[in-house]
């Protein structure tokens, strides 16, 4: 029982790396955020959940931003859409387990499940329905 | 002594499954969180029909979490011993196992992580289950107790893969396996071997009876040639 926990406890440890992405790197305020809101509550979570047939905990992940540049919404609200990869012992990389995107002025973030985005609070068991419009990137404004 | 110790397996195999089923009911509770989605649901979002499949999962899990150690205690040499609580037991677990348990395991077993190959292994179980506890109610009305025995020893077999099947899992991520094909392995391996378990000791006291009935045959055949002489 013990050795499960410390593998849970180590699971916890690799999942928390993602949190020293510096400010000064490319958006990583994003990645930042993504850590903070996603993957260091879930990792906390799935903690809890030792004997089920839900998946386990991965070993590691790791977030990725997407996109370039920022895009914004029908709002004109900025955001930048990112990925969440995840692995298992010595497997393969799990690309895009969670995908999203994370707000710049407000911080929310979103993750897209099915064709829908809903707030990430959904990830730590909050019924949240889909929020129409959000980490959409609105059409170039028409030249006149 | 000897009895005692033939009865050990036994004993802590009935031990364990106790052990595993606090597990499995503490990993459960959250199920009944009805202010949060259980962390098994949201690996499965989007779905078709959410509420529907939450309640059937709650009932699937609420049904276990009683049919599973009143099975462990009708296995207990105590329960057996006494024919009136092993009989009122026994029915409220049959009619849980049927009415409920399988059913709604059947409902979750469409839907199951790991595709059709998964599916037709929970759906498998639950037709072992249902198929030898009817056999086993129906031997048990005509007092054929061996076949009733041997019915029941089916069901708590299979319903027994919920802890086995867990303890599999936990042994194939920590082996570094990737889940999907751990959650496969997991279910297959401990639903055949849990059949396996039943029939091969049955088997092999089959196999036992014969030779010693043809043995019995064949002692008996030396003596025949005096039925014909003289006497």
């Amino acid at each position: 029982m013990k050795a499960i926990r410390w593998s849970y406890f180590g699971a916890f440890a690799l999942a928390s790396l993602p949190s020293f992405a510096s400010a000064d790197e490319p958006f990583g305020w994003a990645k930042n955020r993504v850590d903070e809101v996603i993957v260091k509550p879930v990792s906390a979570r799935e903690r809890g959940g030792g004997f089920s047939r839900g998946r386990p905990p991965p070993r590691q992940s790791r977030i990725r931003i997407t996109q370039a540049s920022e895009s914004r919404d029908a709002s004109n609200r900025a955001f930048v859409p990112f990925a969440i990869d995840v692995r298992w012992g010595s497997s393969e990389w799990n690309k895009d387990d969670v995908v999203g995107c994370v707000y710049r002025e407000s911080g929310k973030v979103f993750v897209k499940i099915g064709d829908g985005y809903r707030p990430a609070a959904i990830l730590l068991g909050k019924d949240l329905e889909p929020v129409a419009g959000v980490c959409v990137a609105a059409p170039p404004p028409a030249r006149s | 002594m000897r009895r005692w110790i033939a009865h050990l397996p036994g004993r802590v195999f009935l031990l364990l499954m106790l052990a595993g089923f606090g597990l499995i009911a503490s990993a459960s509770l959250e199920y009944f969180d009805f202010g949060t989605l259980p962390g098994f649901m949201l690996e499965k979002l989007p779905l078709r029909f959410e509420s529907l499949w939450l309640f059937t999962l709650r009932a699937h899990v609420a049904s276990a979490l009683l049919t599973f150690p009143l099975c462990i205690a009708l296995m207990t040499r105590f329960v057996q011993r006494r024919a009136a609580l092993h009989r009122v037991l026994g029915r409220v677990t049959g009619v849980v196992v049927l009415l409920v348990l399988v059913p709604s395991g059947a409902v979750l077993a469409l839907d199951a992580k790991g595709g059709a190959l998964v599916s037709a292994g929970f759906l498998l179980s639950g037709a072992i289950v249902a198929g030898f506890m009817v056999r086993g109610v129906l031997a048990a009305r005509r007092r054929d107790l061996v076949t009733h025995r041997h019915a029941m020893q089916h069901v708590f077999a299979q319903m027994s893969v919920a802890v086995s099947s867990r303890v599999l899992m936990i042994a194939l991520d920590r082996a570094g396996m990737h889940p999907e094909l751990a959650y496969v392995i997991a279910l297959w391996g401990p639903v055949l071997a849990s059949a396996a378990a039943v029939e091969l000791p049955a088997a092999c006291r089959g196999v036992l009876r014969m030779l010693a009935a043809s043995q019995r045959r064949a002692a008996l055949s030396r003596f025949e040639p005096l039925k014909g002489t003289p006497s």
